[in-house]
C-alpha cells in the first residue's frame, strides 16, 4: 500500500475552492485589522528604529523563537513554549500540505508527502499538536484554576484559549475518523490519531456515520482555523504579530538612558498629554502587551500595593488608544484631545509611585519599556503644569539655589573633606581622574563617611584624581526623572563646561545615579568621559596588586544590587567579587538579587518624596535582606545606603543588623 | 484688579555670612541670590487676584543688575511687567530712602493694590511697606496671612497674625499696602513655557534721571540711618546632652536647671 494520504478524503477535492474563497476572505480581513492598529501607531511621532539589523533579528530569534525571557518561569515559560512551538510546527505542515496539493501536484503531479517522509510528517505533526493540547490545558489550569494575582481575566482570554482549544482537538478527531474508516497500519505513525481512532467502532454500518461526522467535523476544523486566523488581529492574539514587532524595534539603546528633549529652549509644549505625543514606538509598545503581569510581579511600587502596575499602565494607555480611535486624526489636523493623560488616564499617584527601577523592562518578555513613558507623563506634570508634591518644589527651588537636594548652602559641598589633604581641580588639575562625590556623599552625613572611606583607598592604592570641590553641583539625575528636564538640562549643560574647563576625560563616581547620567546621557550634550564606578576602579586596583587587603572581615554579608548599576549599566559582579576577595567573608544572596534585585525604593526621585500610599519599600527590602540571616547589607549606592538604615530602624533590626557601603568594610581590610 | 508686587532680592536662606574685613558690609562674592521669600507670597497672591478678577501684575523691584533674575522669576511665574530700579545711586538706601524711590515711581502707576512680603530676609527692618503707604497716603496692613477682595474691588478684608496668636480681621478701601506673611498662599512653581515668555518680556529700566530725583536725595546721601559697622553675632555656645538613664538624668536636669540656669 502507498504510504501516504488522500489529503481531501472524504470531503472531495472540489471543497479547495469554497476554502480558497473562505480563505482570502479570513487574510483580508486579518489584513484589515492590522491597518487599523498600524493606522493608530502612525499618529505617534518618529523615532529611528532600524539600525543595526542584525542585532534586531537576533533579538527576535532568541526573545521570540527561543523564548529566552519568557523560559526564566518555568511554569508559563513552558506552557507557551508548547503553544508557540506546537502552532509554528502544525502551522509549517499546513503550509507544506497546501504547498503540495496546490502546486507540486496540482501543476506537476508531483505528491511529495509519502513514504517514510510522510510518516515523520505524520508523527512530529502529532507531537507538536498534542504539545500544543497540553500547553492550552496548563494554560487554563492555570488561569482559572491556579489564578495567579498577576492575571485579571477578560472573555478574550476564555474565547482565545477555546478557539485554539477545539482547533487542535477537531484536528486530532479528524484524524481519528479518517483512520477509523480508512485503517491503514503505517498510521500508528500518527500516535494521536491512531489512538482517537480506537474509540470509534469501524463495522460496516458505522463507516457512513463516521463519515458524515467527518465530514462535519472537517468543516467545523476549516471554519474554527479561520475563525483564529481572522482573531488574532482583533485581540490579544495580535501579539503573535506585534510581540516580534516590538522585540524588533526594541531599543537598543542602554536601559539608564533618558531621552533628552532636544532643542528645549524652542519647543512650545513639553513631555506627553495626549497620545501623539508619543513616538510610534511607544503606542506599539501597549499593542504588544499580553497582559502576561510579569512587570507587576517584580515592581517594588505594586508589591509594596501602591497604585502603580506597570501592566496596568500600558493596558491602560491601550485602552484609550482604542477608545480614542475614532477621532485620531495625524498631529497637527482632526479633532484634539481636551486631557491630559497624566492626572487623567493614568493617576498622579500612580506616576510619582515608579522607582525607575527597571525590573519591569528587566522581566519583559517583549520589551515593553515603561520607564520612558512615566518620564514623559511627569514631564508634562512638571513642566507644563507644575503639578506635583511640596517636597517636589522644594526639591527643585533646593536644586536650583545650591544646587542639591537639601536646603544647604553650595558653598559647605566640601567641608566632609576639610581634613583629607585633597586637591581641588582649582588647585591642581593635572590628575588622572576626577572623583565626583555627588550630593549624598557631599551632604548626607553617613554617606560622608563613605566619601572618606573611598579617597582612603584611592590614596592607598596610589591613585592620581582631584575633586572639584564646592563647584561641584548636581548631576541631574534625580531631576531628569522627576521630569523636570529643564533644570536636569541646566545642571548638566553647567557641568559639562565645567568638565571642559579642567580637560576631565575620566571620571570616578561614588554614586550609581551620578555614574549612570555621565556614562549613558551627558553624551546628549556633548560629554564623552570615560566613567567609573567606584566598584569597577576598585576591582581592577585589586586585581593589579594595587590594593591589597591586610586583614580579613569576618562576617555574613548579603549584598543588595542598585538599580542603577545592576539593571541599569549591568554591573553586578564588581561589588561580589570585591567582597568575596576579603579573606572570612561570607557573601550571600538575597532571593531577589541582580536582574531580578529589589529597589530600595529611593530611584525615580523617590529619595525625596513622601511614601504614605502602601507599605515601605525599604521595609520590604530590609524583610528580604534579614531572611538571609546576614549580619551585614552591603551596599554600592548611597540612595540604597539611606533607605536601608532607615529600614533596619523602622523594623528594628539594629541589634543584629547594620548597613555597611563597600567602601567602608574594603578600607577596614586595607 | 492691577496689581503691583515690590519684591526685593536677597541672599539666599542658607549663605555662611561673612563680613568684610573693614566691617563695612558682607562679603559678596559666593552668594546665591534668591527672590525674598516672604515676597514670593506676595507675588503668588497678586498672581491669584488677577485670575480671580483679571487685570495686571506689574514687579518692581531695586538693586543691581542681578535683581532682573528674581524679576525674571515673577514673571515666569505669571506677572505681567517688570520694572527695575537700577542706579549706582540707589545703592546704600535705608528703608525710608528705599519707600521714597518707590513711591515715586508708583505714584503715576495705575495700581488697585500694592503687595509685598512682611519683611525682607536681609536686613529685616520691615519698614518699606509702612514708609511707602505712608508717601503714599494708603492704608497698610502687614504680616497678613489671608486676603479678601470684595467683589467690586473696591475694599479688601486682610487677616493678620499678631502676638500671642490673636488673629485681626482688618477691612480697608483699597487702594492699599498689604505685606504678606508665611501662610497667606503656596506659591507656584513657573511652568517651562512661562520662564520661557519671561525670558522674552522687556524689563522697563528706571535710572536716577529717568526718575527724576537727584543723588542727593538718594543711596547713603539721602538717607537717615546710616551704618556704622558690621558684626557677627556672637556664636552660640555648643548644647550640653546629658547622659544615662532616664531617672538620673531627670535629676540632673533639675539640679542644673536650679543651680546653674537658676530657672527653678
Amino acid at each position: 500500500m502507498e504510504i501516504t494520504r488522500e489529503i481531501f478524503w472524504n470531503v472531495g477535492s472540489w471543497v479547495r475552492w469554497p476554502v480558497y474563497g473562505l480563505g482570502l476572505l479570513v487574510v483580508i480581513i486579518f489584513i484589515l485589522g492590522l491597518v487599523k492598529r498600524f493606522r493608530l501607531w502612525r499618529i505617534g511621532k518618529p523615532d529611528i528604529r532600524n539600525d543595526q539589523i542584525l542585532k534586531r533579528i537576533g533579538t527576535v530569534l532568541s526573545y521570540g523563537l527561543f523564548h529566552k525571557r519568557i523560559l526564566k518561569e518555568p511554569y508559563p515559560g513552558i506552557m507557551h513554549l508548547f503553544i508557540f512551538w506546537g502552532f509554528l510546527f502544525l502551522l509549517i505542515g499546513t503550509a507544506l500540505i497546501f504547498l503540495q496539493e496546490d502546486f507540486t501536484r496540482l501543476i506537476f503531479d508531483k505528491v511529495f508527502i509519502q513514504g517514510s517522509f510522510y510518516l515523520t510528517f505524520s508523527f512530529i505533526l502529532d507531537l507538536f499538536g498534542l504539545m500544543a493540547i497540553i500547553g492550552v490545558l496548563l494554560a487554563a489550569f492555570r488561569r482559572y484554576i491556579l489564578k495567579p494575582e498577576r492575571l485579571d481575566n477578560k472573555l478574550e482570554d476564555a474565547f482565545g484559549l477555546l478557539l485554539i482549544f477545539l482547533v487542535l482537538v477537531t484536528g486530532f478527531t479528524n484524524e481519528g475518523l479518517r483512520i477509523a474508516v480508512t485503517r491503514p497500519e503505517f498510521e500508528r505513525y500518527s500516535f494521536v490519531g491512531w489512538e482517537i481512532s480506537k474509540i470509534f467502532s469501524s463495522s460496516e454500518q458505522a463507516i457512513a456515520s463516521l463519515k458524515t461526522a467527518h465530514v462535519v467535523c472537517w468543516w467545523f476544523h476549516v471554519l474554527l482555523a479561520f475563525t483564529f486566523i481572522g482573531y488574532v488581529a482583533y485581540s490579544k492574539l495580535i501579539h503573535l504579530i506585534t510581540s516580534p514587532l516590538n522585540q524588533f524595534f526594541r531599543s537598543l539603546t542602554p536601559q539608564g538612558e533618558i531621552k533628552p528633549i532636544p532643542d528645549i529652549e524652542n519647543q512650545e509644549t513639553f513631555g506627553v498629554a495626549k497620545l501623539q505625543d508619543f513616538t510610534w514606538k511607544q503606542l506599539l509598545d501597549t499593542d504588544a502587551c499580553t497582559r502576561c503581569g510579569r512587570c507587576q510581579d517584580n515592581c517594588p511600587a505594586h508589591l509594596s500595593g501602591k497604585p502603580l502596575s506597570p501592566k496596568k499602565v500600558i493596558q491602560d494607555l491601550r485602552n484609550h488608544l482604542n477608545q480614542s480611535a475614532g477621532n485620531l486624526k495625524k498631529q497637527g489636523g482632526g479633532q484634539e484631545e481636551t486631557v491630559p493623560i497624566g492626572g487623567n488616564v493614568i493617576l498622579e499617584d500612580e506616576l510619582w509611585a515608579c522607582t525607575t527601577c527597571a525590573a519591569c523592562q528587566e522581566a519583559c518578555p517583549v520589551f515593553v519599556q515603561v520607564i520612558d513613558k512615566v518620564v514623559d507623563l511627569r514631564r508634562y506634570l512638571v513642566l507644563m503644569e507644575s503639578k506635583f508634591s511640596p517636597e517636589v518644589k522644594l526639591f527643585f527651588k533646593n536644586m536650583e539655589t545650591n544646587s542639591n537636594p537639601w536646603t544647604i548652602g553650595f558653598a559647605t559641598r566640601a567641608d566632609w573633606a576639610k581634613d583629607l589633604n585633597l586637591k581641588n581641580l582649582s588647585e591642581n588639575k593635572e590628575v588622572e581622574y576626577l572623583l565626583w562625590v555627588g550630593c549624598s556623599g557631599s551632604f548626607d552625613e553617613r554617606n560622608r563617611k563613605v566619601s572618606r572611606s573611598l579617597v582612603s583607598l584611592l590614596q592607598k592604592a596610589g591613585v592620581s584624581f582631584g575633586i572639584l570641590g564646592s563647584e561641584e553641583m548636581c548631576c541631574g539625575e534625580t531631576a531628569r526623572r522627576m521630569g523636570n528636564e529643564y533644570l536636569a538640562q541646566i545642571l548638566m549643560q553647567q557641568n559639562i563646561e565645567l568638565f571642559s574647563n579642567y580637560g576631565i576625560k575620566k571620571i570616578i563616581t561614588l554614586c550609581p545615579h551620578c555614574f549612570n547620567t555621565f556614562k549613558n546621557e551627558y553624551h546628549q550634550f556633548g560629554g564623552n568621559y570615560r566613567v567609573f564606578h567606584y566598584s569597577e576602579l576598585l576591582l581592577n586596583l585589586y586585581q593589579e596588586g594595587k590594593l591589597k587587603w591586610k586583614t580579613g572581615i569576618e562576617m555574613k554579608a548579603a549584598y543588595h544590587d542598585s538599580c542603577y548599576l545592576g539593571r541599569h549599566n549591568g554591573i553586578y559582579n564588581a561589588p561580589r567579587m570585591l567582597l568575596n576577595s576579603l579573606p572570612d567573608t561570607k557573601v550571600v544572596e538575597m532571593k531577589r538579587n541582580r536582574a531580578k534585585s529589589f529597589c530600595c525604593g529611593a530611584g525615580g526621585g523617590r529619595m525625596w518624596m513622601e511614601e504614605t500610599l502602601g507599605k515601605r519599600i525599604n521595609q520590604l527590602r530590609v524583610e528580604q535582606i534579614a531572611a538571609t540571616g546576614a549580619s551585614v547589607v552591603a551596599t554600592a549606592c548611597p540612595y540604597c545606603l539611606t533607605m536601608l538604615e532607615d529600614g533596619i530602624k523602622e523594623k528594628g533590626l539594629e541589634k543584629g543588623l547594620s548597613v555597611l557601603d563597600i567602601t567602608e568594610i574594603l578600607d577596614k581590610a586595607c | 484688579m492691577d496689581v503691583i508686587v515690590c519684591l526685593k532680592q536677597v541672599p539666599d536662606t542658607e549663605t555662611k555670612i561673612k563680613i568684610n574685613p573693614e566691617g563695612t558690609g558682607i562679603v559678596t562674592e559666593g552668594i546665591k541670590y534668591v527672590m525674598n521669600p516672604y515676597d514670593e507670597y506676595a507675588v503668588e497672591e497678586a498672581l491669584k487676584i488677577k485670575e480671580k478678577f483679571g487685570g495686571t501684575v506689574t514687579i518692581i523691584s531695586m538693586g543691581p543688575a542681578r535683581v532682573v533674575d528674581a524679576i525674571r522669576n515673577a514673571l515666569a511665574m505669571g506677572a505681567d511687567e517688570g520694572v527695575h530700579l537700577n542706579d549706582p545711586a540707589f545703592e546704600g538706601s535705608d528703608s525710608f530712602t528705599t519707600a521714597k524711590i518707590l513711591s515715586k515711581v508708583i505714584k503715576d502707576m495705575k495700581y488697585d493694590l500694592i503687595l509685598t512680603g512682611k519683611q525682607a530676609m536681609d536686613f529685616d527692618c520691615s519698614q518699606v511697606f509702612g514708609c511707602l503707604a505712608e508717601l503714599l497716603e494708603l492704608p497698610y496692613v502687614s504680616v497678613v496671612t489671608g486676603l479678601e477682595i470684595s467683589a467690586d474691588g473696591k475694599t479688601a478684608i486682610a487677616k493678620r497674625e499678631t502676638e500671642g496668636g490673636v488673629e485681626e480681621i482688618i477691612q480697608m478701601p483699597l487702594p492699599a499696602v498689604v505685606a504678606a506673611q508665611k501662610g497667606l498662599n503656596e506659591p507656584r512653581y513657573a511652568s517651562l513655557p512661562g520662564i520661557m515668555k519671561a525670558k522674552k518680556k522687556v524689563i522697563k529700566e528706571i535710572n536716577l534721571t529717568t526718575l527724576g530725583m537727584t543723588a542727593s536725595e538718594v543711596g547713603e546721601a539721602g538717607s537717615k540711618m546710616k551704618t556704622k559697622n558690621f558684626q557677627l553675632p556672637p556664636e552660640r555656645k555648643a548644647g550640653k546632652k546629658i547622659e544615662g538613664e532616664p531617672p538620673e538624668a531627670v535629676k540632673e536636669i533639675v539640679r542644673m536647671l536650679h543651680d546653674e540656669a537658676k530657672l527653678i
